[in-house]
């Protein structure tokens, strides 16, 4: 039986998650180049691809970062092929280059990019807007806010580019990425070899003599394209009522169930925008006219806000428009059903009745998330942390090992985005003469550590760069990268190994440690402290849970504490692992969380190992 | 499918407790019946002992709930019970575990967590119907801790508040699970439906 996502049955209802509609929907547009860089909240639409790919009918590829993964999909759709890539809303930033050009190239073969998007910071450095991008490049966008419209709506959008010849944003938030509900399957499209690259420099070779036609060729085709979502179905108009309600994305879900809840419906008439943009400037323009006020419902930056407010202003329309000024649409984080109520109350010039809810309590004990039991960070950053200290200032990068900011290891001082570490350290120690000590995951090396390794190299910098090679992308769900030598499918044909592209770089000072030993990575940690300029120390041990789930590594050992220790809680204090527990002024070690590393054993000579119980 | 009366589901959860296969479990039992569901989750760095918050809606659009939004508080953990009762409606229904797993800070002894006496106060204070089980030791005595969770979904079912009881639970874990799974599942949904009846 084949994938239920891959069966040709339309009608079929299926319970699928935000993600898994949209993978749905562009097999149904027929989609035939799919590429990546996996990234929270977008990374189950390639991880279903990467599942189904031994079976469907296209190619699918973990680029090495959102700018190769777009600028492969570029020439994917060049080249005649339907084309989807993927990435979170900061991925973009990274593949920014790509777009602005493709935009006045095209897409002959179609191509849609997913930018998830994450307000409310769920996973994510900073909660940028992207809507932002589809405007800056000049690219139609939709905006899904139920599985049922992020299957259809890839699908349309896929459809829409290839007819258009433009590059289209399928713009996603966390919320609908991570929902679940049940989608209706429509019928596949037919497919159509791609012919290849024509021979036509004139509107494929952006040199300033061909760029500017060609801009004018991605206004015209966008006006064309703004014809088109006046009348689309994915625009949709319901109620009756004197007071406007214009709702994009996931608030046009809040949006109905607050009118439904609130009894507020007769008051309103609601435009939701599916297809958002270019504008349907003469359909928000008869919308508006006649109407007492208009509220504008997006999340994050007021976007649509502003613009409906100069087209207010071009129609000669004097009605209120109201959105972020009012106070319970913040500028910053989700909205909720409860906001929207708000908004809708206050529209109306009245106060929403408050809900009774239970009281919470103050001061629970939080949750943090940590590294897991056994990480081999973990006991890196204990050996670093041993050899230097607070003497050293750390440069920390984007991955499961940013968790080694919190205590007691608190081996991250700054952050800035993905690859950083290195270039970033290099900066810091440049500028102040500090000690700088950058920690960098594999997966996130070859996405942007190596560039700026070899500008540490070529600008003589002075810096230790430590490369945690935990064998696989574990944050995101333990992807595949270069580097690695098995995946979820198999082997990794092509391995580039880390150590030979850090010597080919130019780095001389080089060492590589399993970091669960602790003395050799001490040693190779104090070797390294007393040279100068680029080091590296590669670190290789594979993440645990990768480990056990994929390649198949058993430990069949586990660490106790015969008693009686001192109970001293150095090893609470220093390492932390979450297998250890203090009961009753006993320190003990749980089994079934202990994964079996037997670093603590290097730590306290009280900590014995057994066989495993069960 | 739009006319079915609303109901919400908050569940909350310690990342690894199988809080999520219990929602796309439950969904799915919905869906079977042909009602409107949407169910709301936020994946992140979960697998490290996090708190994981997931929602079940009939009847609405929005996976979202507020505070004072949910019918129904089920609680996978009693610290994170105690945590969401803001979710719950005044005079909502609380079905929790009272097995707690320490949060990092209890566990090494450096801060206190609520006892279950504190727990059981507060939620009665403000729930309509308020029922502690130890899903945990059921889940083991099926075979798995996290069966545990679905042991607590047996009781949801049999308080009869949704549109369907535990035989439709039971044949979506039949049809969604390999054989061997789903046995001790369904043992646990029946220990789960008997300790709701029985308390
Ligand atoms: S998932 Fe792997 S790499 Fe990430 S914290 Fe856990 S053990 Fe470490
Ligand atoms: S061996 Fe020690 S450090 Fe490793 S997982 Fe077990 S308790 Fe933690």
């Amino acid at each position: 039986m084949g994938h239920p996502l891959l069966a040709d049955a339309p009608g079929r209802i299926e319970l699928l998650l935000g993600n898994e509609a949209i993978v749905r929907g562009a097999l149904e547009a027929g989609v035939q180049v799919v590429t990546c860089y996996p990234g929270t909240p977008s990374s189950e639409v390639p991880d279903t691809f990467f599942r189904l790919s031994p079976e469907g009918d296209f190619s699918f590829e973990y680029s090495t970062n959102e700018k190769v993964a777009f600028e492969v999909a570029a020439g994917a759709t060049l080249a005649g092929a339907m084309t989807l890539v993927t990435m979170k809303h900061v991925g973009l930033n990274v593949a920014a280059d790509p777009l602005m050009t493709l935009a006045y190239l095209g897409a002959p073969g179609g191509l849609v990019v997913l930018s998830a998007d994450d307000p409310g910071c769920h996973s994510s450095q900073n909660e940028q807007d992207n809507r932002a991008y589809a405007r800056l490049a000049g690219i139609p966008c939709f905006e899904p806010s139920t599985a049922q419209e992020a299957k259809d709506m890839t699908r349309a959008a896929l459809l829409f580019s290839r007819e258009h010849g433009l590059p289209v944003m399928l713009r996603t938030t966390t919320r609908v990425n991570h929902l679940r509900g049940p989608v209706t399957f429509g019928p596949f499209m037919p497919k159509t070899k791609p012919a290849g690259v024509p021979k036509d420099p004139r509107h494929f070779v952006p040199v300033p003599v061909f760029a500017r036609p060609m801009h004018l060729d991605l206004m015209a085709k966008m006006a064309r394209a703004r014809t088109q979502v006046e009348t689309s179905p994915f625009n949709k108009e319901y109620g009756s009522g004197p007071h406007g309600v214009l709702a994009v994305g996931i608030n046009r879900s809040y949006l109905a169930d607050a009118l439904a809840e609130s009894g507020l419906e007769a008051e309103f008439s609601v435009l939701e925008l599916g297809f958002s943009f270019p504008l349907p400037e003469e359909r928000l323009t008869a919308f508006m006219r006649g109407k007492k006020s208009l509220l504008v419902l997006e999340e994050l930056e007021p976007i649509l806000e502003t613009e409906v407010r100069a087209l207010a202003q071009k129609a000669g329309l004097s009605l209120l428009i109201q959105g972020k000024d009012l106070a319970c649409l913040p500028r910053h984080g989700e909205y909720s059903g409860r906001m929207v109520t708000e908004a809708l109350y206050a529209a109306l010039g009245r106060t929403a009745p408050t809900p009774v809810h239970c009281a919470g309590t103050e001061g629970l004990p939080v949750r943090p998330p940590n590294l897991c039991a056994g990480c081999p960070h973990r006991a890196a950053y204990f050996a670093v942390r041993q050899v230097y200290g607070d003497e050293a200032t750390y440069s920390s990068d984007i991955g499961c090992y940013t968790l080694g900011l919190l205590p007691p290891l608190r081996m991250a001082d700054f952050l800035v985005c993905m690859g950083s570490s290195v270039s970033a350290g290099c900066g810091a120690s440049r500028a102040a003469g500090q000690k700088v000590v950058a920690f960098i995951g594999d997966s996130t090396f070859f996405h942007s550590g190596m560039t700026g390794l070899a500008n540490a190299v070529y600008n003589r910098h002075d810096i230790l760069l430590v490369i945690l090679d935990n064998k696989t992308t574990a944050m995101t769900g333990h992807q595949p990268h270069p580097g690695v030598e098995k995946t979820a499918l198999g082997d990794n044909p092509a391995r580039i190994d880390i150590e030979a592209v850090v010597k080919a770089l130019g780095v001389t000072q080089f060492r590589k440690v399993n970091p669960l030993n602790l003395k050799a990575t001490t040693k190779a940690l104090e070797e390294l402290k007393g040279m100068s300029g680029v080091r590296v120390l590669l670190t290789e041990e594979p993440c645990p849970l990768f480990a056990r789930r994929v390649m198949a590594v058993k430990k069949p050992m586990t660490a106790y504490i015969p008693d009686p220790c001192d109970d001293c809680g150095q090893c609470l204090d220093t390492l932390a692992c979450p297998a250890f527990s203090k009961k009753d002024g006993r320190v003990e070690i749980d089994e079934l969380s202990c994964s079996g590393c037997m670093f603590c054993l290097q730590v306290c000579d009280r900590i014995k190992a057994r066989k495993r119980s069960a | 499918m739009s006319e079915a009366k609303s109901l919400r589901v908050f569940m909350t959860g310690v990342g690894g407790q199988g809080t999520l296969t219990a929602t796309k479990l439950l969904a799915q039992a919905v869906l079977s019946q042909g009602l409107p569901v949407t169910a709301g989750e936020i994946h992140g760095m979960a697998q490290r002992g996090g708190v994981v918050e997931s929602t079940l809606c009939l009847g609405v659009l929005s996976p979202r709930i507020g505070f004072g939004e949910a019918d129904v508080l089920l609680g996978f953990e009693p610290i994170e019970t105690l945590r969401a009762l803001p979710y719950l409606k005044a005079g909502g229904i609380i079905l929790s575990s009272d097995e707690f797993i320490a949060p990092m800070a209890v566990a090494l002894g450096r801060e206190q967590g609520p006892d279950l006496q504190e727990i059981k106060a507060k939620a009665s204070a403000c729930a309509g119907t308020v029922r502690f089980f130890s899903i945990r030791s059921m889940g083991k005595s099926c075979g798995a801790v996290q069966s545990g969770n679905i042991a607590l979904l047996g009781a949801l079912c049999a308080s009869g508040l949704l549109p369907f009881g535990p035989e439709v639970l039971e044949a979506t874990i039949r049809a969604t699970m390999k054989p061997k799974v789903a046995e001790g599942n369904v043992k646990a949904l029946t220990l789960g439906v008997e300790a709701f009846q029985t308390q």
